[in-house]
This record gives C-alpha cells, sequence and structure tokens, in this order.
C-alpha cells in the first residue's frame, strides 16, 4: 500500500470513528432513571393516557413525591396499540422502567425470562388484601401487584326485554333462562337480534367463550400442568351451547360494533367490562339497562378476568424504593381516586371495593360479585400461543363451519403438543 | 485532492452510517437470524440450519398467508393496469374538466392509507354504503358484513386495494403517453390506420417501458400487502397475507429467527418475480 492510499485510509477511518464514537454518545444520553444529585428518579411506564384519567394519574404521582422528597417519578406514557412491543424491545435491550405496567397476560412473558423482580417476599402480608394474584405467580414467587382489574358481565337492555313481555327486571341466571331471553328478544324482529356474539377478533372472542367454558366445569390444562385437557365433554357442550346461541340468535360483530348495536337498541344481551359503563355515562347515553351474572348451565357461572399489574424490573437500582410506590399507588384511597376517576368497577384491594362507591352502585356492585366467581387464564409462558390456538378452534367451528368435537380435539392435540415442548 | 476527497466521504457518510447501520446490518443480521431459533427476551439462542424453513413449508397458517398473496398479486395487478391504461387513454384526450377527473382519480394516492381502509371498514360493514347498496341490487350481501366472512373479506380489499392504486398508475401511463412522437401518430392517420390500429401498434408498444415499472413496482408493493389487512381484518376471515404473517410471527409473537426466514422466503418469491417480468418484458412475451 503507498503512503498517500494508506493515509487516506488512515483519514477515512479518524472520520468513521469519531461520527460512531458521537452517535454512540448521542444513544447513551438518552437513557435516565437512577440516582440525580441525591434524588432518587423512578421511571414508569403506563398505558393510562385518556385525558379523563391522566390528570388523576400525576396527581397521585405529585402527591407521592410532596410525602418522599427524595423522589422524582419520570412517567412515560404507553398506547396498547404498540406497548407490549415497547416493552419487550425495552426488557430485552436492558432498558426497561423501574417501574412498568403490564397486562395480565403478559407478566409470565417477563417473569419466566427473568425480567421482573420478585416480590413475594417484600409483599407477603399484602396478598390477604387484593384480588388477582394467579397471574403474578411463578415458580412459587410473585412477579407483579394487582392494580385494576376487569372482569366482564351481562349487559342486558330492559327496554327489549319489556317488548317481549317478560318482567324488565328479568336477569337470566341459568343457560337455559339466556337462551329463551335472547330467542324472544331476537323474535321481535326488525333487526333487532337476541344476542352480541363476537366476530373472530384478536384478543377478543376466546374472552367471550371462556365464561361458558369455565362455567359448564371444563379446563384447558390438568391442575398439574402436564396435559391438555380443552377437548372434553363439558367443553363440548360449552362450544355447542355458544355455537348455537350464536347461529339462532346472535349479532355477530366486533365488541365496538356489538356494543354500539346494544347502545342502539339493537341486540339485547351482551357480555362487556366496565368501560361500557364508563361510556354509558361520559356518553350520556339515554339507555334502560341493567347488568348481571353472566349464567353457567344451572346457576350463575364464572367469568373471564384479566386486568393491569404494575411490575418492577430485574435491572432497576431502586427496587425497594419502587415497590414502595406501587404499594402507594394500590391503597385503599389511591385505588379509589382512580376508581371513581376512570369509573373502573374492579379494584384488585379489596378494602377499596367495600367502599360506598361500590356498594351504592348495582351496576358496579354486579361486577365486585362476578368478580368472586371470575377466573383467569392459566398461567403459562405459552399463553399467547395457546390463546392463538382457542381462537383459530373458535374461529373453524364458529364461522367456518367445522364440526365442534373435531376442532376441540385439534385444539387439545395443538396445545399437548406445546406442553410437550417445553418439558 | 487527498482533502476533498475526505470532506467528499464526511459530507457523505451521515448516508452511509444510515445506510450502513439501518439497512444493510438489519438485512443481514435478519438472514442470520432465520439460521436461529432466536426471540426476543430469550437470552441464548442457538443454531438451528434450515430448521426455520423446514418448519415454514409444513406451517398451513404460513401456507394459507402465501397462498392469500398471490390471490392478491394476481388478482389485483391485471385488473389495476387495465384500467390505469383504460383511464390515461381516455384522460388524455382534450376534454372540458379533464383536469377534476385526473385530480380525482389521483386523489386517493395521496390519501393515508389508514384513513381509507377505515372508511372502508365502516362502507363494508353490515348498515354501511356499500352493504346497503348490494342489497338494493339484490345482491345478497354476507350477513355480518363483507369483513366478516371468508368468502369476501379478502377479495372486499382487493377491490379496495385496487381503487385506490389505480390513480398513481394512470398518472405513471400519462407520463408515458406523453413522450410518444405525435408524429407516429400523424403517420398512421396518413396511413389510414383506425383508433384501435394506432392504440395496438403505436401506444402499446410504446407504453413497454413503462407497464414493465408499472408491473415491477406494483408486484413489489402487492406481495408486501399489508396495512390494508392489520387496519380492516387483523388478517382474520382467510385475510391473512405473507407480511402480516410477518408481522404476528415477529412482533407479536417475537419469534425473530422464523420471522426472518418467512421474510427471506419473501424476498426469494418477490425477486424471482421481479426477474421473470424483466425476462419477459425484454423477450417481448408481455
Amino acid at each position: 500500500m503507498n503512503h498517500e492510499l494508506y493515509s487516506r485510509t488512515m483519514n477515512t477511518r479518524k472520520y468513521l470513528f469519531a461520527l460512531i464514537i458521537i452517535s454512540i454518545l448521542g444513544i447513551s444520553g438518552c437513557t435516565g432513571g437512577g440516582k440525580k444529585g441525591g434524588a432518587t428518579t423512578l421511571d414508569w411506564w403506563q398505558f393510562w393516557t385518556d385525558p379523563a384519567i391522566k390528570p388523576t394519574i400525576e396527581k397521585i404521582v405529585a402527591d407521592y413525591e410532596s410525602k418522599n422528597p427524595g423522589i422524582k417519578i419520570n412517567l412515560t406514557d404507553l398506547t396498547w396499540g404498540d406497548g407490549h412491543e415497547k416493552i419487550v424491545v425495552a426488557f430485552s435491550s436492558g432498558t426497561a422502567p423501574d417501574i412498568v405496567e403490564l397486562g395480565s397476560d403478559w407478566i409470565l412473558e417477563f417473569s419466566s425470562n427473568g425480567q421482573l423482580a420478585p416480590i413475594g417476599k417484600e409483599i407477603v402480608t399484602d396478598t390477604g388484601k387484593f384480588y388477582g394474584w394467579p397471574p403474578a405467580i411463578y415458580n412459587g414467587d410473585i412477579y407483579a401487584f394487582p392494580w385494576i382489574l376487569g372482569t366482564r358481565v351481562l349487559f342486558i337492555n330492559r327496554g327489549l326485554v319489556k317488548q317481549t313481555g317478560l318482567d324488565s327486571n328479568f336477569v337470566p341466571s341459568n343457560w337455559d333462562q339466556l337462551k329463551k331471553l335472547c330467542y324472544k328478544i331476537d323474535s321481535l324482529g326488525g333487526g333487532i337480534r337476541g344476542f352480541g356474539s363476537n366476530a373472530a377478533e384478536k384478543h377478543t372472542l376466546y374472552k367471550k367463550f371462556l365464561p361458558f367454558f369455565w362455567s359448564n366445569g371444563g379446563r384447558i390444562i390438568s391442575e398439574d400442568g402436564k396435559y391438555a385437557v380443552i377437548s372434553s365433554d363439558k367443553g363440548l357442550d360449552a362450544l355447542e351451547f355458544y355455537k348455537e346461541l350464536s347461529d339462532s340468535c346472535g349479532m355477530i360483530d366486533t365488541q365496538r360494533r356489538l356494543e354500539d348495536a346494544f347502545l342502539a337498541g339493537k341486540v339485547g344481551v351482551i357480555i362487556s367490562g366496565d368501560w361500557l359503563l364508563k361510556r354509558i355515562r361520559n356518553e350520556k347515553i339515554n339507555i334502560d339497562f341493567v347488568t348481571g351474572l353472566i349464567p353457567g348451565p344451572q346457576y350463575p357461572g364464572k367469568s373471564f378476568v384479566g386486568g393491569e399489574y404494575l411490575a418492577v424490573s430485574e435491572k432497576s437500582q431502586n427496587k425497594p424504593e419502587a415497590l414502595d410506590f406501587i404499594k402507594y399507588l394500590t391503597n385503599r384511597e389511591n385505588e379509589l381516586i382512580f376508581c371513581k376517576a376512570n369509573f373502573s368497577a374492579n379494584p384488585s384491594n379489596k378494602e377499596t371495593a367495600r367502599e360506598k362507591f361500590f356498594t351504592d352502585d348495582p351496576a358496579l356492585q354486579t361486577f365486585i360479585m362476578q368478580m368472586n366467581l371470575s377466573k383467569f387464564p392459566p398461567p403459562d409462558p405459552q399463553w399467547v400461543y395457546i390463546e392463538d390456538i382457542i381462537e383459530t378452534m373458535l374461529e373453524n367451528v364458529l364461522f367456518n363451519g367445522r364440526p365442534a368435537a373435531e376442532s376441540l380435539y385439534d385444539a387439545r392435540n395443538k396445545i399437548q403438543k406445546l406442553i410437550d415442548e417445553k418439558k | 485532492m487527498r482533502s476533498r476527497q475526505s470532506t467528499g466521504f464526511l459530507l457523505a457518510s451521515p448516508w452511509i452510517l444510515t445506510f450502513l447501520a439501518f439497512w444493510l446490518f438489519p438485512l443481514l443480521y435478519s438472514l442470520v437470524l432465520s439460521f436461529t431459533n432466536y426471540r426476543l427476551l430469550r437470552p441464548s439462542f442457538d443454531w438451528v440450519g434450515f430448521q426455520n424453513f423446514i418448519q415454514l413449508f409444513s406451517d398451513t397458517a404460513f401456507l394459507e398467508s402465501l397462498k392469500n398473496t398471490f390471490i392478491f398479486v394476481f388478482g389485483t395487478i391485471p385488473v389495476t393496469t387495465i384500467i390505469a391504461l383504460l383511464m390515461a387513454v381516455l384522460l388524455d384526450k382534450r376534454f372540458k374538466g379533464r383536469t377534476l377527473f385526473r385530480s380525482g382519480f389521483f386523489m386517493p394516492s395521496i390519501t393515508s392509507m389508514v384513513v381509507i381502509a377505515l372508511i372502508f371498514t365502516n362502507l363494508y360493514s353490515r348498515g354501511g354504503y356499500i352493504f346497503i347498496l348490494a342489497q338494493m341490487a339484490g345482491l345478497a350481501p354476507p350477513e355480518n358484513g363483507y369483513l366478516l366472512s371468508n368468502k369476501t373479506a379478502l377479495f372486499s380489499i382487493m377491490a379496495m386495494d385496487i381503487w385506490m392504486s389505480v390513480g398513481y398508475y394512470m398518472l405513471l401511463f400519462l407520463a408515458g403517453l406523453k413522450s410518444i412522437p405525435v408524429e407516429l401518430y400523424e403517420a398512421a392517420d396518413v396511413a389510414g390506420a383506425g383508433r384501435w390500429r394506432k392504440f395496438w401498434s403505436i401506444t402499446l408498444p410504446l407504453l413497454k417501458p413503462v407497464s414493465l415499472f408499472i408491473i415491477v413496482i406494483n408486484t413489489i408493493k402487492s406481495f408486501q400487502v399489508f396495512i390494508e389487512i392489520f387496519v380492516m381484518t387483523k388478517g382474520k376471515y382467510g385475510s391473512s397475507s405473507a407480511v402480516y404473517y410477518i408481522y404476528e410471527s415477529g412482533l407479536s409473537r417475537f419469534e425473530f429467527g422464523y420471522a426472518s426466514a418467512a421474510a427471506y422466503v419473501l424476498l426469494l418469491i418477490i425477486a424471482v418475480f421481479s426477474y421473470l417480468q424483466f425476462k419477459l418484458m425484454k423477450q417481448g412475451r408481455i
């Protein structure tokens, strides 16, 4: 290599090296959190961005900071559209915040990969005071703190019930009564349908079927976690009942459009969550409705429950402070402030659930009662795949005309394969 | 001289760095990942050779999405190209309001795909205008709307895509028509050629370079169909595409190794099709 070429190459390398260093410094300067000037900064990623609730979150944070002068909370908003992706990327790149809000079905994904700090020992005295621990437990320890939960109940249009000749206070408590009510409403004609049946909408359809499945005694995985048992007689009965309801008097649509139809008096009975109560209240919708527990074959049955949890990153340098803030967020007063502002029906704190705000409102009471009759999906790190299998099975039965027994058996085999691979 | 070269290199380096960091590196890295079982969050991963590729071709969901992608490509490209060509020929003539028509037809191309997809989701749903018009015309639309039926979801998305992209290709054809020398048409007039004769013997052959460009870019775009499906159906009701499948594997289940393998299969298919199109066009078969 001649001198000129060598020198040119070296110059080029210097420029490149300088650029890379500048870029790295720029990127590393973007990360935050930790201890600055004696004060501890806690990074908290959360999903409550709605202008109706965000000021409440900010107020709770400000109150905490004023009571704890050495702590500063750095809030970052996430959206449900891409929040999960951002959290996954943050954990895998080692830039996760101290505290992160997680959906109940995401916790195991992170705890089983060592991304969350175990908090069982620190909160052992709290476990009896809160609902919603099952999704937070992995290998005998607790990895997240339940915050705001959400179960699903029946919403019944009383105006339509009255038109059928039934007492407008009628609320079905078993499958026969539910079927009769939906059929009667459906026979009113004029485009009115009896039951709101969910379309093949991801992360939604299975949540509407599982209440029927669980209420009939169905299980997805055996108690010891070794076998897929979804394809049982009980599971088949539940699936056939749901299909019959959907085929004979169901309005099939997405959850949002079913709720629109319910509010417009076009469908008599739907399964929904507390967000619908909030919508009715906030939009001042004039509708005569009643809420009821999800019916089982004989008596009120089980419903689906999920929720928002707060977890501490395993790499956080401020674990005790982060946990202290989580306990503050989930105490009786703050959960009540939050639920009042957001019209949330299922606080995780049992003391909050006994407050007048909940006991005086019949609709909120239904949610509180249903909470005691609700189930979380089986805690399994592979749940994302199992959910996919169940939704595909439901789509095949409800919309593609595949026999229920065959589809359930197929789903069982696929779930069993996942369990075997895990071994 | 050396100083000028260094300055030039320094000025170009932001682009070079961006190219290396955000284009070439991810491209090569995903090729490496396609031979691994890498999943985000998993601390380590293993080299699995061609296992991901073998698994892909026994994965019914992937094969289904690939089939849908081919239906989309072969269903939309000929229709889009023919309509765009006819519209360009019609709008090449002078008549009152021509600019209005040109702008109107081009408008969907500059509108956000997400906005259009959301509007069409409503138009296709039960109670939407298209649904009601079909009912009035006695066409018996699917009970729950066009997007909630296995028989119509994919075709409804294809129809929307044709409506949306036809204006853009019309504009390209118009540009191609402008480049055809008028003398050729005058000579044909002298020779007594009719309108069809001029179209077949002059217009169409001289539009070949533009047609090739349109077919190639439309093929690449159609093989990568994603936004419409993401917004309108989330891949349900038999409408999943190859890119949607890759998105689901990579960004929903975070199976980066498997998703990378699927992406490379798609890349290979697009490359083969683009090569074949160039080859056939050169040989004058299309």
